[in-house]
């Protein structure tokens, strides 16, 4: 849609522009003359944080971004001090610092913990914190929910934490390999602590990429078209994109197992056709992209600091944007090398090696781009530079020993021994621990009034990359030497003595590294929104405009890469109000949402301000999943329905429109105030939703064609396929009213039918197609405790309940919005989003009850 | 769209030539019947990537970087390029084990 | 908590650490991998030390060199072109050695089955017909020289079967049979440990296999199938008795005896095995007596019961019993 309207443009060649914006106008900027009186003021004031207690319903990303990190840093050092114990409990063979149960929780934990509570909000807080500043976007689309996503985490994230000091904590490995963690091994309430707790941390993590992926392509400053985008908006860009692909198989597999544990629904059991290697597909074709989707805003990390560090543009941008896409699409063809050893087919195993191989090919191309960057350049040897390039070396180490185990029959030998220990240490150490610690250095300076100091940087980095090599080199000759990985202890007299005493030693080091780092954190770090230290690397990046807590005075005009380089005058500029929207519009907290491709600007997001209930709803969500652990089930419950009643309250104030339809947001340029459509941040927000739901689902029929593959003896005819007669229509009818209650929204008077009733219809017929398609399963005579077949079924059946439970929860709260002439006609965002909703749902239930009832059944 | 089919063409190529080889390996397991399959998918990906990338290069040389086109096809290329190998390297398994 | 253990030389053999095992392979499947091992260690630090020069004259190198290095070409070069080239090699080679490693080195056969259980391995020798003739547990006897096909198999949950000086590892999970392929070609003890984290003592998990020269391998079996000598003793007599009455014949099999239990290790040749508790202690009287009396304080979480209320001559008897039984 043409979204700027001014006087006088002509339409412009369709290949220079995305959405008929007339680039042209771009020329206006900068502009001259003074600013209006008291137009900062007004800006700060819309802006401006509470205080006190009131800090906890804080939106703004400056804040919540900071949080974020704090809670991720604390994780990781929790995590940290777990593997300190364990390094002194291997330190001598047949040692009695830890008890063998409280050992495997320890290492539960402490993997479990850094890989979900450490390394992916890590980087989804550091997303949070710079990509604003970086894309200049006033804030995030989302910001509140960035409260609720990290809320959700920290409070999360505690209670989990906290099972350990009650002896509850998992014991069955972060990777819960059922049979073991199925209540016949595992029959307290450790596995469902894992279960719950980190299926709950999932949804925070897919909170947030939704809101990255929205806040990445629509949110950029003017101009910043996709080649020029700093190189961490690609990298936050692609691991969100990973995240919403990967997270669902391990909610699915989570839900599964929590499903067999706890009313006994045989997915993994084989004694009833389920299949325990069912698990390991879903986690790791989960588990290894996660490695990526720690590693790759790493990447992105690296080659922002690399360019600004040596002074010089990243050399070969476009390869290092090629490495991230191919890296995001590869990697999910590699989830099965976790599984050489379990049996697979030789060609299945090949064929996974082989992709192993190719996702090595994009790591080596991002560490060339460095070396590049660097030789052009003339680095300083800074604090953050030191930490560069010591990943650097390590992760190349680590990247080696990876294309040594994509070798099958080289992993046969090495999988699950010391080796691999070494091995993944040194990924994700090199790869994502140092280049976080040089962002530590690089960026602090950005939110702090003082920068961190480079004397003690000198020494937190030698102490970490000498205690990193002396702890994990060694490594690699315990597991030649045969010492298998989650072991609590070994027996003397085979060697192990020696490098385990070394590894020790090393981790001792390496913690004395991060001691000093927590001093140097101490002493010199004082959060500032303002008035902070500012650019003492000389980046060239957005992130070192000058900021208030609405982040730049006027959103520039971006013509290149680093326009802080090239635009010397630029902060000036931008300080004096010289570019887009240098003051509140509206008087509201805004953006300006530009085009995906090209950045031109489409329309004023109004954004909320501060609010209690991203807050509430955080806690009480928390409070559902874990009291569901504790199996205080009614108190759950009930804290459930008290979590969805804070988010509709939450919802409520939102999607509001504001007068004047249209606003000036700088030299003359008008765009709409309140859009509705396929261009909106809501609309691709609720799209990129469903794509999670959907691969939610996609895994789940996954599971029932696998089973099926395995133990087809167990299956048993399904409901006459005549059932569909009845069922599509329905589905389809749910579908059909949806998409009319749009229509009739559009039409100024619409007498017999008013669009919600229309709405309700449509939830009412989707929700009559799947309590029918339930009971057609129960009236066949297969239960879900009965084989793989039964709990896979029903497991497609609770996808689809959950969802249609969502669809009737939407239709009510919309047609409650438009009793309360809430639903602007003839379009209204909240009514668009919910006949999207409401037509996924009908497509997935069409698509679930087919597939279930024509296969095996009609083949 | 275009720009986006442009930009990650190669790669979607690859992730249809992954999972469409994964179902054969899955249906056939080590039969003549999947290698023959193999190979034919592995054809016609290989032709597909060479479409994208003659595409890219063509209007890489033509547009202008600034319009839409261009910068997504100057990216397409190499994507197109990395896949070709991948694709190569996944029906490996299929001729030597 | 733990007793010291000095491990004697007997096991110290099968289960030294140096040479690394995997780099010191006693048979062919084992052989190539450690050959594969030794060049990827090879290729993997010549190129460790391409990139450290290639960093070092970014860093500190001539101008001109540098200005090589800071390029799309170099980036071409280093992170497209030479890893194609080198990965395409190892594929190849890697994907070979698969296949070769997934079939039979030539010449008949023996199958075996190994069923890994918490924490221990029902190990059992099978005819031609794959019909079990013979129990044993933690301890595979085999001739040198021979392929051994042994089906792995689990009842509870995942364990994976690993010795390293004869060949890779391979899970055994439960609904499912596996089948790997070992072989020594000198005789001697080899140590083997469960790589898959299976809870509990999943750390004091281990096995040995005992390679014998083909005549010796004969003899072994030869006495393996003998007929069974009466208790030596009174004393042993006494624990022959104890075995049934206290209890032990309830989980422990000890052919030719009414002692018939299933679900622990079948003791019909204990006396005559290297290693007690899965591979963890030294076989003698006193490690007898301690394991009996209480195997919880020796490996934690173990299923056996710890019976420290029988009296020490009872123990006694029960360890002489059990040592006889060879």
């Amino acid at each position: 849609m043409n979204a700027s309207r001014t006087s006088g443009a002509v339409p412009p060649a369709a290949s220079v522009s995305e959405t008929g914006f007339d680039p042209t106008l771009f020329d206006r900027f900068p502009t001259s003359g003074e600013r209006p009186e008291g137009e900062l003021g007004e800006l700060e004031h819309v802006w401006r944080a509470p205080r006190g207690w009131g800090l906890l319903t804080v939106v703004n990303n400056n804040y919540v971004g900071i949080f974020y990190v704090g809670a991720a840093f604390l994780f990781f050092l929790l995590a940290g001090i777990l593997a300190l114990v364990m390094r002194v409990q291997l330190a001598l063979p047949l040692n009695g610092v830890l008890p063998q149960e409280t050992y495997n929780q320890f290492f539960t934990m402490h993997g479990t913990v850094m890989m979900f509570l450490f390394a992916v909000p890590a980087v989804e807080a550091l997303g949070v914190l710079l990509l604003p500043q970086m894309l200049a976007a006033r804030d995030l689309p989302f910001p509140r929910l960035s409260a609720y996503a990290f809320w959700a985490y920290l409070v999360g994230g505690l209670a989990f934490f906290a099972s350990i000091f009650v002896g509850l904590a998992p014991n069955g490995g972060w990777f819960m390999y059922p049979p073991l963690t199925s209540t016949a091994y595992s029959p307290g309430i450790n596995a469902d602590f894992w279960l719950l707790g980190i299926g709950f941390i999932e949804i925070s993590a897919i909170a947030g990429a939704i809101e990255i992926i929205v806040g990445v392509l629509k949110t950029r400053a003017p101009g910043m078209s996709l080649d020029k985008m700093p190189i961490f908006a690609w990298a936050m860009l692609v691991f969100a994109g990973m995240i919403i692909i990967a997270f669902p198989a391990v909610i699915f597999g989570t839900l599964a197992l929590e499903l067999e544990r706890a009313l006994n629904w045989p997915f993994f059991d084989p004694t009833r056709g389920g299949d325990p290697l069912l698990w390991q597909h879903l986690f790791w074709f989960f588990g290894h992209p996660e490695v990526y989707i720690i590693f790759l805003p790493a990447a992105g990390l690296v080659s922002m600091m690399v360019a600004a560090l040596s002074r010089t543009p990243l050399v070969g941008y476009r390869l290092v944007v090629l490495a991230l896409v191919a890296t995001a699409f590869i990697s999910f063809g590699v989830w099965a090398h976790h599984m050489f050893a379990v049996g697979m087919p030789r060609l299945s195993v090949g064929f996974f090696s082989a992709a192993s191989m190719a996702v090595s090919v994009p790591a080596g191309i991002q560490v060339f781009a460095w070396i590049a960057t660097l030789s052009v350049g003339r680095p300083r040897y800074q604090t953050p530079t030191l930490f560069l390039v010591g990943g650097l070396v390590t992760f190349v180490l680590g990247g080696l020993t990876g294309v040594m185990v994509a070798m099958v029959p080289f992993d046969w030998q090495v999988h699950d021994s010391y080796f691999i220990v070494a091995h993944l240490h040194y990924v994700l150490i090199g790869g994502m621990v140092f280049p976080m610690f040089a962002g530590f250095y690089y960026w602090t300076p950005m939110m702090s009034r003082r920068p961190l100091s480079e004397r003690l940087g000198k020494w937190v980095f030698w102490l970490m990359f000498a205690g990193m090599q002396v702890t994990f080199l060694p490594m690699h000759l315990t597991g030649f030497m045969g010492m298998p990985r989650r072991v609590y202890t070994y027996l003397p007299g085979r060697d192990w003595e020696i490098t385990n005493m070394i590894s020790t030693v090393g981790a001792f080091m390496l913690a004395a590294g991060i001691l000093i780092f927590l001093v140097d954190l101490i002493r010199n770090f004082r959060f500032a929104a303002e008035g902070n230290a500012g650019n003492v690397y000389g980046g060239g990046t957005l992130e070192w405009l000058p900021t208030g807590l609405y982040s730049t005075r006027s959103i520039p005009l971006v013509t290149s890469r680093e326009p802080l380089w090239d635009r010397p005058g630029l902060s000036r500029e931008v300080e004096e109000g010289r570019y887009f929207l240098p003051g509140s519009a509206t008087g509201n907290r805004e953006t300006i949402i530009t085009s995906p491709l090209r950045a031109e600007p489409q329309y004023l997001q109004i954004m909320p301000g501060p609010s209690v209930w991203p807050l509430l709803s955080a806690i009480f969500t928390a409070g559902f999943f874990l009291l569901l652990t504790v199996q205080a089930y009614l108190v759950g419950v009930v804290s459930g329905l008290v979590a969805i009643w804070c988010m509709i309250r939450w919802l409520w104030e939102t999607d509001r429109p504001v007068r004047p339809p249209t606003a000036d947001i700088g030299a003359g340029i008008e765009v709409p105030t309140y859009v509705t459509g396929p261009s909106t941040h809501g609309w691709w927000a609720m799209v990129v939703l469903q794509i999670v739901i959907g691969m939610i689902f996609l895994m789940a029929a996954f599971s029932y064609l696998y089973l099926y593959g395995v133990h087809t003896s167990f299956w048993t005819a399904p409901p006459a396929p005549s059932w569909l007669a009845l069922l599509l229509p329905l589905y389809g009818a749910g579908m059909g009213l949806a998409w009319l209650a749009r229509v009739l929204l559009a039409r100024r008077r619409s007498t017999l039918w008013s669009p919600a009733t229309a709405l309700l219809f449509g939830a009412a017929s989707l929700l009559t197609g799947f309590v029918l398609d339930c009971l057609s399963w129960r009236w066949s005579g297969l239960d879900p405790e009965a084989s793989g077949q039964g709990a896979t079924v029903y497991g497609l059946l609770a996808i689809q309940g959950f969802v249609t439970g969502v669809a009737v929860l939407i239709a009510l709260y919309v047609a409650a919005r438009n009793s309360r002439g809430l639903v602007t006609r003839p379009r209204n965002n909240s009514f668009d989003l919910a006949v999207l909703f409401l037509i996924y749902t009908g497509a997935q239930g069409v698509l679930g009850a087919a597939l279930v009832r024509l296969f095996p059944g009609a083949v | 769209m275009r720009a986006w089919l442009l930009l990650l063409g190669g790669m979607l190529v690859w992730t249809i030539h992954f999972f469409v080889l994964y179902g054969l390996g899955s249906l056939f397991g080590t039969t003549p019947t999947a290698r023959i399959g193999t190979l034919l998918v592995t054809l016609a990906c290989l032709a597909a990537n060479l479409a994208i990338l003659v595409t890219c290069m063509r209007i890489a040389r033509t547009a202008d970087r600034e319009s839409v086109l261009g910068w997504p096809a100057r990216l397409g290329a190499p994507v197109a390029v990395l896949s070709i190998v991948s694709v190569a390297w996944q029906a490996f398994p299929a001729l030597f084990t | 908590m733990w007793p010291r253990i000095s491990t004697p030389s007997g096991i110290v053999e099968g289960l030294a650490g140096w040479p690394p095992p995997v780099l010191d392979p006693a048979g062919p499947y084992a052989g190539s991998v450690a050959a594969l091992s030794w060049a990827l260690i090879a290729l993997a630090a010549g190129i460790f030390l391409i990139v450290l020069a290639a960093l070092w004259i970014a860093l500190r190198g001539r101008e001109r060199l540098r200005a090589r290095l800071g390029g799309e070409r170099a980036i071409w070069i280093g992170g497209v072109v030479f890893p194609v080239v080198v990965l395409t090699a190892l594929l190849i080679w890697g994907l070979t050695l698969t296949r070769n490693l997934s079939e039979p080195a030539g010449g008949p056969e023996l199958r075996m089955r190994v069923s890994g259980e918490m924490w221990w391995w029902r190990v059992s020798y099978l005819d031609g017909n794959g019909r079990a003739f013979m129990q044993d547990a933690n301890e595979l006897h085999i001739p040198v020289g021979r392929t051994i096909a042994i089906e792995l198999v689990s009842p509870d949950v995942i364990h994976s079967f690993w010795v390293p000086q004869l060949s890779g590892k391979l899970d055994m999970v439960p609904g499912r049979r596996n089948l790997i392929r070992i072989q020594a070609d000198r005789p001697g003890t080899y140590a083997g440990i469960c790589a898959e984290y299976c809870g509990g003592p999943h750390a004091l998990m281990g096995f040995l296999v005992v390679a014998h020269a083909p005549d010796d391998y004969a003899r072994w079996l030869a006495a393996r199938r003998a007929p069974r000598a009466a208790p030596p003793d009174r004393q042993s007599a006494r624990g022959a008795a104890l075995f049934v009455s206290a209890g032990c014949a309830a989980c422990h099999r000890i052919a030719g005896t009414p002692a018939n239990g299933q679900a622990g290790p079948d003791l019909t040749h204990v006396g005559s095995r290297r290693t007690l508790g899965a591979g963890i202690l030294p076989n003698n009287r006193g490690t007898m007596i301690g394991w009996i009396g209480n195997s919880q304080a020796i490996k934690p979480g173990n299923r056996m019961p710890p019976y420290t209320v029988l009296p020490g001559e009872d123990l006694q008897a029960l360890a002489a019993y059990l040592e006889a039984q060879r």
